[in-house]
């Protein structure tokens, strides 16, 4: 049996969101397009989706409002970045962010440089943890946006969004935060934090894959108006004009099903996964040589990175792939692979990077997978080490 | 992070995970090399032992990928009992595709190439040396 430790890249969906999904796609159920206003078709899909909004905006602390559906993390973060940037042209052409985003963070940015765009890109310390006075050291007359991830999704450490959402605000610049490993894991509050804007994954947390949302908040501190985009879609006019297209009803529910649960379940499942992943730790630095990336005080309690000396990593992954699943240190970009830019912003060199394992325990992990997957870990790194010069 | 790898042949697997022939040899006419760096991600040592200008055994130890470790474990279970010729019983390019190792790591083989050369140069001086 293959035992599922990348919970990180998606989660399986808990039952009891799928069972308030499947009545959505059933004959009887609630199908109709939430645009039709003509009938009652319309209208049960439109309750459900304002159901599961205000699920969501509770979770995350904002009105029911300032929810939008996207497809997903990802095109909510290409929301926020090109949306903003499209908006205030006129009032300046810089971004900051940080090395240790995510691709849908930094890709965009990428493209906004080809575009004729600056971007200031933070180096995080050693631990992955920026400073607020990094981030304000960055902020220019002409920044028009500030993007940092809540929780890193490679290491797991936490930033201290509060304080620089704070420093974000005392420059009059909105900023935007990538929570999308963060429900079920940290509290996030927009409303209390000061963030003007944060991108939100259902499939991270136990919800279904294909949804999102970007949280829009309407009384940020940064201005005295909530902070405006220019839409990525058209054609419809959903969500505002933000973002137009059939909603899926389905999806939505789904959404605001697994957000509803992972709160209220966040206590229970962080005390016990960060369990689990201590568990696993203490067996793993107890095959030796093994280094533990990200700060491991300020960090969630369901990613576990770990760098094994030693070891070659394409062969370590090669040697525990077929008993576990997990992500690696090495991740492949179109046709060549390259050591994870994550770790290497954080200092760690070309060949412990590639020879790092990211485990990510979920709510469905029980202790003899973590045993298992300690096993068989310490086995190959064992192996590999014996047969090495 | 991503690990959507390329798979590997049946071969390849095979003498990856049972790594025959995995060690080292000491004694008369054993001849040993090393290849390569962790730095670079290869690291290569056969030791190779000559006999009456014969291969009788050789061991492996490697630092690397599957593909190397493979070939590497591959090549010492081929040799023995084979004239100790200073060359890979089948040139590069075969081995590639014997055990359809992507081009570009071509470069990977070459250092086990290299290191095996080096060794049976190293085991044919050693076995003159006995003689002598």
């Amino acid at each position: 049996m293959l035992i599922y430790l990348d919970n990180a890249a998606t989660t399986a969906v808990d039952p009891r969101v799928a069972a308030k999904m499947m009545r959505c796609l059933s004959e009887d159920g609630v199908y109709g397009n939430a645009a039709s206003i003509s009938h009652a078709y319309g209208a049960a899909a439109r309750i459900k989706i304002e159901e599961a909004r205000a699920q969501v905006a509770g979770v995350v602390g904002c009105d029911v409002d300032e929810i939008v559906w996207t497809s997903g993390a990802t095109e909510a973060d290409n929301l926020a970045v090109f949306g903003v940037a499209q908006y205030y042209q006129g009032n300046g052409r810089h971004l900051v962010t940080s090395r240790t985003e995510h691709k849908a963070i930094l890709d965009p940015c990428r493209e906004l440089e080809r575009r004729g765009w600056s971007v200031t890109y933070l180096s995080p310390d050693d631990r992955g943890l920026l400073t607020p006075q990094s981030v304000a050291a960055a902020i220019r007359p002409d920044t028009v946006l500030v993007s940092i991830m809540h929780v890193n999704n490679e290491i797991g450490v936490i930033q201290d969004i509060e304080a620089i959402a704070a420093a974000c605000n005392a420059h009059g610049k909105p900023l935007h935060v990538d929570a999308a490993q963060s429900v079920g894991k940290v509290r996030l509050d927009l409303r209390s934090a000061g963030i003007a804007l944060a991108s939100l994954s259902a499939h991270k947390a136990h919800g279904p894959k294909g949804v999102g949302a970007l949280a829009i908040n309407k009384r940020h501190a940064a201005g005295r108006h909530p902070v405006q985009l220019q839409p990525l879609l058209y054609g419809g006019g959903q969500e505002r004009g933000l973002r137009s297209g059939t909603l899926p009803t389905h999806q939505i529910v789904g959404m605001g099903a697994a957000f509803e649960l992972a709160e209220a379940e966040r206590a229970g499942d962080s005390a016990r996964i960060a369990g689990l992943r201590d568990r696993l730790w203490e067996a793993l630095s107890g095959a030796g040589a093994a280094l533990r990336n990200g700060d491991p005080a300020i960090c969630v309690p369901h990613i576990l990175n770990v760098s094994f000396e030693d070891v070659e990593g394409e062969s370590l992954l090669a040697g525990v792939r077929d008993r576990i699943a997990v992500s690696t240190g090495s991740a492949c970009t179109s046709a060549t692979e390259e050591p994870s830019y994550v770790l290497r912003a954080l200092g760690r060199g070309e060949r412990l990077a590639e020879s790092s394992l990211r485990f990510s325990m979920g709510r469905f992990t029980s202790t003899s997978d973590i045993d298992l997957a300690a096993e068989v870990v310490t086995q190959a790194l064992r192996r590999l080490r014996r047969i090495a010069c | 992070m991503n690990d959507d790898r390329v798979p590997y042949s049946e071969l390849t697997q095979r003498y990856f995970q049972q790594a025959p022939n995995a060690g080292t040899l000491n004694g008369r006419g054993v001849g040993t090399a090393t290849v390569g760096s962790r730095e670079g991600g290869t690291k290569v040592r056969f030791s190779v032992q000559v006999v009456d200008d014969h291969i009788t055994a050789a061991r492996f130890l490697a630092f690397g990928c599957p593909h190397v470790i493979a070939i590497a474990s591959w090549l010492t279970e081929q040799c023995s009992g084979k004239r100790a010729h200073a060359a890979l019983p089948e040139d590069v390019q075969s081995l590639r595709r014997r055990f359809d190792v992507p081009v570009e790591k071509l470069g990977r083989i070459l250092v086990v190439e290299d290191a095996w050369i080096a060794a049976i140069r190293a085991a044919v001086t050693k076995s003159k040396e006995v003689l002598s």
